[in-house]
């Protein structure tokens, strides 16, 4: 377990998973990255022990005729650091206007 | 599979071991969901590098680091060879290239540098070895009315005029351009004008701008120079402007105007070279196009001087190129030869300390399987010997930095031409990089090496017995076989390139020029015009010098020519024989025309063949009187004699008697065959226009050692003109050797690059049979107890070694004859496949190899077997 240093994109990320998307593709579009951002971001937060990962039941995703997915969820710590994360992002907002609003409440 | 499980696997090898499996089952079903497109396979490099790089923090490489300086300490004597072994090859790749970078990569330091080309003409079929043909008045003119292509267009000509201040003569190198020159460089002065609308008209007030160096050095950066006249050759000339630091293209430290005759130019003799800025958006091959199209046009217009199918007979077209090129051409090749050169030295340097990285990872092979036991995974250990390697070539890059940079400067001593000073020569951000990028490019090369081959099984098979028959050996041995091969393939390439030079060079030696150079001093003389205006005075201070100069004591004989061989002077001009007249729209050919004084050929030793030596009664304007050389007689008339026939240069009336035949010299240069030669008297025209030799150069045979007489010399000019000054006085051998010092120069560099690789190549040689002997030890002294004899076990040895040496010679030779193409502009008197230079390096280097394995071959031949059987 190590520490996140709380960037924008950690922070989009987190309240992405927090709003209830748990896969990584999912967590990327909510937050309008780059797959190429958005997947260290899930690396670093899941090290630092704010995420966790699980692989979903293989039953359901062979009902559903797909491969089976990884989801990502936040943990107590993570749950915890979301103030963080939403000051971080007010911060940004009140810097640069205009961030990409992640869809909160509907997963 | 389709092509998005490819890629996912292909990119998933990037990530660590223990996550990769996840990795994949991850990424492959997000993608097959999303139906995803190459953007996010994109993404998923991304991520595979972040999991690859993410325990690469600054912290562990500067752990790693720090790992790998003490591990170096601890081993002083290993450290200091393998890292001074390096630091060479660096330092002589970062030399090298700091000149190739200045000269041949930087641009020209004037403001939009790629604008500026040279605009001049080829004429390949005139058969005359010149990079170029410049122009004449009259092609100025033209060029510089219709030409649209370019923003300014300049001619210009370098020369050295006799600056009188203070009553003291000084040389002084100066430019003559037209009008638009500091337009074409883009540069303003700095004081006062550049030149203006009128000044290159003949007949123009005559003015002079001064260089920034010239007006501190002698005027002391008084602004009031302006306005002031100066003495330069006898002309007074108004200074209107002085130029910034840095607008010298060569070592020019004054600019002239060049005064052309707009009425009627002279427009048959080609001369002063041409520069031309582009216009704004125009390429150069636009500006090209334009020019062929004018030059057609000029040609047309101008029928006396290029009759009917002249232009095609010569093959004369437009030739507009970088400017830069004009000045650097000669060095192109030897440069890049002797980049590749240093290039090979340090992969030679590279194999041997890869060498040295192995046997010292023979004796860690149990440390690395402990640290494999407590869980350091294959790739820490690769991560932990790149950055010993890495550490070690960067401290060695850094020592290469300091002996390039010293090399610099004796390179450019050595270097043999007149490089533009407006050249930035230096180490800078380019070598910079270029030294470093080398450095961890060799690092991880040598590094690599040894941790090829080594499976978890062989350490774990290490930690548990731990002895030499473990199977990691057999791959090292591998490994270290293919470094000797490529030792000896790469120190044979070189071996075989300085080979071919030495032998371009004695043949070179050989060659003879057509005349003595022992015991001649020469110096020039430039007469100016407006003084020395009339045939008498001309020809009487020769006289008097003449006269002077053999009263110098040891002097024995005196001559005088307008420009010595291989002093790369041009002054040719058509010549036709007056009984076989050349037809109409043919050219006659080219002739080198030197006006000389009657001692010339005697001072010279250049034999008279037929006929006479010019005398001093053909020196004027009634008696017109040549010599001529023998190459050029027997091209005029075949089978016959030449005396007493007339020439003339082609379309002109007067014509002048062939007096003599005089030996062939080299000229061009001693590598290039000797051209047509014509000599004429010092007054060469008529009563109305004299033709006076200005420029002299005078030859004095004086006895022993030429630069002890410069003083005497000196006077002697100083007690008929005291405004004189003598310029450039040399040995005349000296100008032979420098002809040669292209050659010397390649030959000297060469020869040392491939020395260094014949030493490092039989040092790396010697380490891999030692190291395969002590390997053997046990087995040879098995083998002896059985009864071998000594010679069996050393025929044994030698011939492993013999077999790498064997494949190493045969890889050397196809990869030199492969390269044989680029050094064939380099080399005189010898094909660049010379079988002889091929034969005789390989023979030497397989002797000198096989030594290399004969003295270990040796050791293990006196094996004692109890011994040897006792240390297992």
């Amino acid at each position: 377990m190590g520490s996140v240093r709380m960037t924008q994109v950690t922070a989009l990320v987190m309240r992405a998973v927090a709003a209830g998307h748990q896969y990584g593709f999912d967590v990327m579009e909510a937050c309008g990255l780059p797959s190429g951002t958005a997947y260290p971001a899930l690396r670093r937060l899941e090290k630092a022990g704010l995420l966790s990962s699980n692989w979903e039941d293989e039953q359901k995703a062979h009902a559903e005729g797909r491969p089976r997915r990884r989801t990502y969820h936040l943990t107590r710590e993570g749950r915890s650091a979301m103030p963080q994360a939403e000051h971080k992002l007010a911060e940004a907002r009140r810097l640069l206007g205009d961030l990409p609003e992640a869809p909160v409440g509907e997963a | 599979m389709d092509r998005r499980d490819v890629w996912i696997r292909l990119v998933g090898l990037l990530v660590p071991h223990d996550e990769r499996h996840d990795w994949i089952q991850e990424w492959r079903a997000e993608l097959t969901v999303s139906g995803g497109g190459m953007t996010h396979a994109w993404g998923a490099v991304s991520d595979a590098w972040y999991l690859r790089t993410e325990g690469w923090t600054m912290d562990g490489m500067l752990r790693d680091s720090r790992t790998a300086v003490r591990g170096m300490v601890r081993r002083p004597f290993f450290t200091a060879l393998a890292g001074i072994t390096l630091a060479v090859g660096i330092g002589a790749n970062t030399a090298i290239f700091t000149v190739v970078d200045g000269v041949l990569l930087n641009p020209l330091p004037f403001p939009q540098s790629e604008r500026m080309v040279s605009y001049n003409h080829e004429a390949p079929g005139l058969g005359i070895n010149v990079p170029l043909i410049p122009h004449s008045e009259g092609t100025y003119l033209h060029y510089r009315e219709h030409a649209r292509a370019v923003e300014s267009f300049a001619v210009f000509a370098d020369a050295n005029v006799n600056l009188i201040a203070d009553g003291d003569p000084q040389r002084l190198p100066v430019m003559y351009a037209t009008q638009d020159y500091f337009d074409v460089l883009g540069v303003q002065p700095a004081l006062g004008r550049g030149f203006v609308d009128g000044d290159d008209v003949e007949g123009a007030e005559p003015i002079a701008i001064l260089s920034d160096g010239l007006w501190a050095r002698r005027f002391g950066r008084d602004p009031s120079v302006l306005g002031q006249l100066v003495d330069m050759d006898g002309v007074l000339h108004r200074v209107v402007g002085v130029m910034p630091e840095g607008s010298a293209v060569l070592e020019e430290e004054a600019w002239l105007a060049l005064q052309i005759d707009h009425t009627s130019p002279e427009a048959g003799s080609f001369g002063l070279i041409g520069a031309a800025r582009l216009a704004e958006g125009v390429t150069m091959e636009a500006a090209d196009a334009e020019m062929h199209e004018l030059l057609l046009r000029y040609a047309q217009e101008n029928p006396d001087d290029f009759p009917e199918g002249a232009l095609e007979q010569a093959g004369m077209d437009s030739d507009v190129k970088p400017l830069k090129e004009v000045f650097v051409e000669d060095m192109r090749s030897v440069l890049w030869v002797l980049l590749g050169t240093v290039g090979i030295v340090l992969l030679v340097a590279c194999a041997n300390v890869a060498n040295l990285f192995l046997v010292r990872a023979e004796g860690r092979i149990r440390e690395q399987a402990v640290r494999t036991a407590m869980g350091a995974s294959r790739a820490d250990m690769v991560r932990q010997y790149l950055t010993e390697s890495v550490t070690l070539a960067v401290g060695a890059g850094l020592l290469g930095l300091l002996i390039g940079s010293s090399g610099v400067r004796g390179l450019l001593m050595m270097v043999p031409a007149d490089l533009p000073q407006a050249l930035h020569i230096g180490i800078d951000g380019s070598v910079l990089a270029f030294t470093a990028v080398i450095s961890i490019v060799s690092g991880l090369l040598f590094g690599i090496i040894p941790t090829l081959g080594r499976g978890q099984n062989d350490l774990s098979l290490s930690l548990k017995d731990g002895n030499r028959s473990s199977t990691g050996g057999k791959e090292r041995l591998r490994a270290r076989s293919v470094l000797v091969v490529a030792q000896v393939a790469l120190a044979l390439i070189l071996l075989v390139g300085s080979g071919l030079m030495l032998r371009s060079f004695s043949a070179l030696q050989s060659v003879d020029p057509g005349f003595d150079t022992e015991g001649l001093l020469t110096f020039q003389v430039g007469l100016p015009s407006s003084q020395y205006d009339s045939p008498e005075l001309t020809i009487d201070f020769h006289r008097q010098l003449a006269e002077r100069l053999a009263a110098i004591p040891g002097a024995e004989l005196v001559g005088a020519i307008g420009g010595l061989p291989l002093t790369d002077t041009k002054s040719a001009s058509p010549m036709e024989s007056t009984d076989r007249p050349v037809a109409d729209g043919e050219l006659a050919p080219l002739v080198e025309t030197r006006q000389a004084t009657p001692g010339y050929f005697e001072v010279m030793s250049i034999p008279i063949l037929e006929g006479r030596a010019l005398a001093w009664s053909d020196q004027s304007t009634e008696y017109r009187a040549v010599v001529i050389s023998e190459t050029l007689a027997k091209s005029l008339w075949p089978g016959e004699s030449a005396i007493g026939r007339q020439i003339r240069r082609q379309g002109n009336e007067e014509s002048w008697e062939v007096v003599g035949v005089a030996g062939d010299v080299r000229f061009d240069g001693i590598e290039d065959d000797p051209l047509p030669l014509l000599y004429e008297p010092i007054v060469r025209g008529t009563a109305e226009s004299p033709g006076l030799a200005t420029a002299m150069d005078i030859v004095v045979r004086v006895g022993g050692d030429p630069l002890t007489s410069i003083q005497a010399a000196r006077e002697a000019v100083r007690a008929i003109d005291p405004r004189l000054p003598i310029i450039l006085p040399r040995s005349v051998e000296s100008i032979v050797s420098d002809s040669m010092q292209s050659t010397s120069f390649t030959v000297l560099l060469l020869g040392i690059a491939a020395g260094i690789a014949l030493l490092l190549g039989t040092v790396g040689i010697y380490g891999v049979i030692a190291y395969v002997v002590s390997r053997r030890t046990a087995e040879i002294g098995v083998r002896m107890a059985l009864g071998a004899p000594a010679s069996v076990v050393l025929r044994n040895v030698v011939g492993q070694g013999a077999v790498l040496i064997a494949i190493g010679l045969g890889v050397g030779l196809i990869g030199s004859w492969a390269m044989s193409r680029t050094l064939a502009s380099l080399l005189y008197g010898v094909t660049a496949t010379d079988p002889i230079t091929f034969v005789g390096t390989a023979a030497l280097l397989a002797a000198v190899s096989l030594l290399a394995t004969y003295l270990p071959a040796r050791k293990a031949a006196r094996i004692d077997p109890v011994e040897a059987l006792r240390a297992e």
